[in-house]
């Protein structure tokens, strides 16, 4: 019984930071109708980015971190006006595959500037431990859930009370209105864009200061995936909820199931879940379901 | 199609016809001679680089039927490739059957698991689907690399070389001739399952899947041939490829694989025939050209560590970010424009 309420807290926290990665993704889905593909990789280049700041230039954690979320909206503006603008009113597959290219520049880019394939973050967080009942959690776990979750309330109250991100749920909501009303439309793609970079860095600095920075970040981008899948493309609250179900049963499935079956099943559940839930009900738990017409 | 000047057809059957003039019949002829005696004048290295290029065409080529004609996005392809890679060689090596048996039933378990992971794309489309290929390939690949007495996991599988009719295909020479060929039949038959009913379908169903349905098109029938077809190509590519390289791990198929295949036929052009072949060429002799030229660029000009390794990937993101930028319709379309310029020539029109 030990283990299993280990692996419901550590599947909780981290399934929080997926969560806050696949938010990233809801934003820019909704306003721009652009599958980012790339988002393993952002994950994997602004951790890189902490590495070096933190690392090799040798700044104190919170310049560092700063500089990470600036560094972030940068990439997610140059993102948006140089590659995703051009591209806009193309068809689907020329949005997702122009991702995929972006994916496979920002990994060149990872190896360019850092060859290495695995690095350690300095302890930006303290590493005590704490029980809870008879499980053990380090502060890390506890304070990425945190982090993440005074994230989701302050998005919330940001798309609520401030007028862009009223602006930004309006555009989700139909792209014509908004600009007969005189939104600016480009502006919200770029600002989606802006927030989904930021929040792959903060995730990617909350999942690389507990694990280091390997190549797997990338493939925590794409559980963020499994996130959305499960939660409804298109759903802000179903990532939310969504987040922490793959992080359980990531972590619980993962933790029962390894000696059953082979080592590594544990990084496999995301995707099989991708699997059933497009077997079963492809449009999520909180999604819309779209209904064409000719 | 266009002809040139004064040339008529009479018959339905030679409107109908691929080589329709003298001069068509000439260059293919020339194409074959070329082709046919290619071993006798570059060395093994090149040789290794074009049979490289004829697998790569034959598995673009089942993508670009997915993807180009269906419209269906796949971005698991490696993962199919590698279904075929490891089933011929579990089969000829651990059960010693003959090398055709491996490769006939690498395309099939492939297509058989393209169908499986195609399933959902008769609800869904777009990312969607984009999404659980992508989960198909790591699913694949973990199965792989974990299923040790079969595959070999992690330390990889040794692959005899192909045998046809006591033929063993071991020089890079005799496997030219053995990749080429089956190239040449998988460029055949796509060229002429676009032009079938089947074809006509999938252009149908990429083009809008609610009104191909209304016009009575099986939906469900005709995505799953599609994954079906595409597959079994990446199958019989995978097949080939464990045979010519004659060892197998699944270093050979990373997701960023998969997303160089969508990338060579986004360069080639999408719904050609010629496409996928122009952007394997293009991408591979700009692999090749990476290679030689990145280590002694970094020797010459004391680059970074990371420059060789890095550069690479670099490159094929740019360059698939500017052609959809620029020339979404790939590389076919600038055939296209050639082929009518020169059709055309001395006037503009």
């Amino acid at each position: 019984m030990d283990e299993l309420l280990q692996y419901i807290i550590t599947g909780l926290t981290v399934g929080m930071v997926y969560a806050l990665i696949a938010l990233g993704f809801v934003f820019v889905w909704k306003s721009s109708g652009v599958a980012n593909l790339a988002l393993g990789q952002l994950v994997l280049i602004s951790s890189w980015f902490t590495y070096g700041m933190l690392v090799q230039v040798g700044l104190p954690a919170w310049i560092g971190l700063v500089l990470v979320i600036v560094f972030a909206m940068a990439l997610g503006w140059i993102t948006e006006r140089f590659v995703l603008r051009p591209l806009i009113a193309q068809p689907i597959l020329s949005l997702i595959t122009i991702t995929l290219g972006l994916a496979y520049l920002i990994e060149g880019l990872v190896n360019f500037i850092w060859p290495k394939s695995v690095a350690a973050l300095p302890h930006i967080f303290p590493q005590q431990t704490i029980h809870i009942g008879t499980a053990v959690v380090s502060m890390e776990y506890l304070l990425a859930a945190v982090i993440s979750l005074v994230l989701f309330i302050l998005l919330s109250l940001y798309f609520r009370y401030n007028r862009m991100g009223i602006a930004m749920r309006a555009t989700a909501d139909d792209q014509l209105a908004v600009q007969a009303c005189g939104i600016p439309v480009t502006k919200i793609f770029s600002r989606s864009w802006m927030f989904a970079c930021v929040l792959a860095a903060i995730g990617g600095v909350l999942m690389s200061s507990i694990g280091g920075i390997t190549y797997g970040l990338v493939h925590t981008g794409l559980k963020a995936f499994s996130v959305v899948i499960l939660g409804g493309l298109d759903s802000f609250l179903g990532a939310v909820i969504a987040g922490p179900i793959i992080g359980l049963a990531e972590n619980v499935g993962g933790g029962y199931l390894t000696p059953l079956t082979w080592p590594g099943v544990k990084d496999v559940i995301p995707f099989i879940i991708i699997i059933i839930v497009m077997f079963l009900k492809p449009y999520g738990l909180f999604g819309e379901e779209r209904i064409e017409r000719i | 199609m266009d002809l040139p000047s004064g040339i008529r057809n009479y018959t339905y059957d030679r409107d109908m016809a691929i080589f329709r003039t003298k001069t068509h019949w000439t260059m293919l002829l020339i194409l074959f001679v070329i082709l046919g005696t290619l071993p006798l004048y570059i060395d093994n290295h090149w040789l290794s680089v074009a049979n490289l290029i004829g697998i790569t065409i034959i598995a673009a080529t089942g993508l670009n039927i997915l993807i180009g004609y269906c419209g269906q996005l796949s971005i698991g392809h490696a993962g199919f490739i590698a279904v075929g890679a490891y089933t011929s060689a579990v089969l000829t090596n651990r059960l010693e059957l003959p090398f055709l048996v491996g490769l006939i039933s690498a395309g099939l378990l492939s297509g058989f698991m393209g169908v499986i992971f195609g399933i959902p794309s008769v609800r869904v489309k777009g990312f969607y689907l984009a999404i659980s290929t992508i989960a198909a390939q790591i699913i694949i690949i973990w199965i792989i690399n974990h299923w040790d007495s079969v595959t070999g996991g992690f330390n990889g599988i040794v692959v005899p070389p192909a045998k046809i009719a006591g033929i063993t295909f071991i020089s890079q020479g005799s496997q030219f001739y053995l990749i080429i060929g089956i190239a040449i039949l998988v460029i055949f038959f796509a060229k002429n399952l676009a032009r079938t009913r089947v074809g006509r379908a999938f252009i149908a169903i990429r083009d809008n899947d609610l009104a191909a349905e209304v016009m009575g098109i099986n939906l469900f029938r005709y995505k799953l041939l599609a994954f079906f077809i595409g597959c079994f190509l990446a199958g019989i590519a995978g097949s080939l490829l464990a045979h010519w390289i004659g060892f197998m791990n699944t270093e050979n198929f990373r997701l960023t694989e998969s997303i160089l295949y969508v990338g060579i036929i986004i360069i080639g052009g999408l719904g050609s025939t010629i496409g996928p072949i122009l952007g394997v060429i293009f991408i591979r002799l700009l692999e090749k050209g990476i290679s030689f030229l990145a280590p002694t660029l970094e020797s010459t000009f004391d680059l970074p560590a990371g420059f060789t390794t890095g550069i690479g990937p670099m490159i094929f993101g740019i360059v698939i970010i500017l052609f959809l930028i620029l020339e979404p319709r790939g590389l076919a379309h600038r055939w296209q424009l050639f082929k009518a310029s020169y059709r055309l020539w001395p006037f503009s029109y």
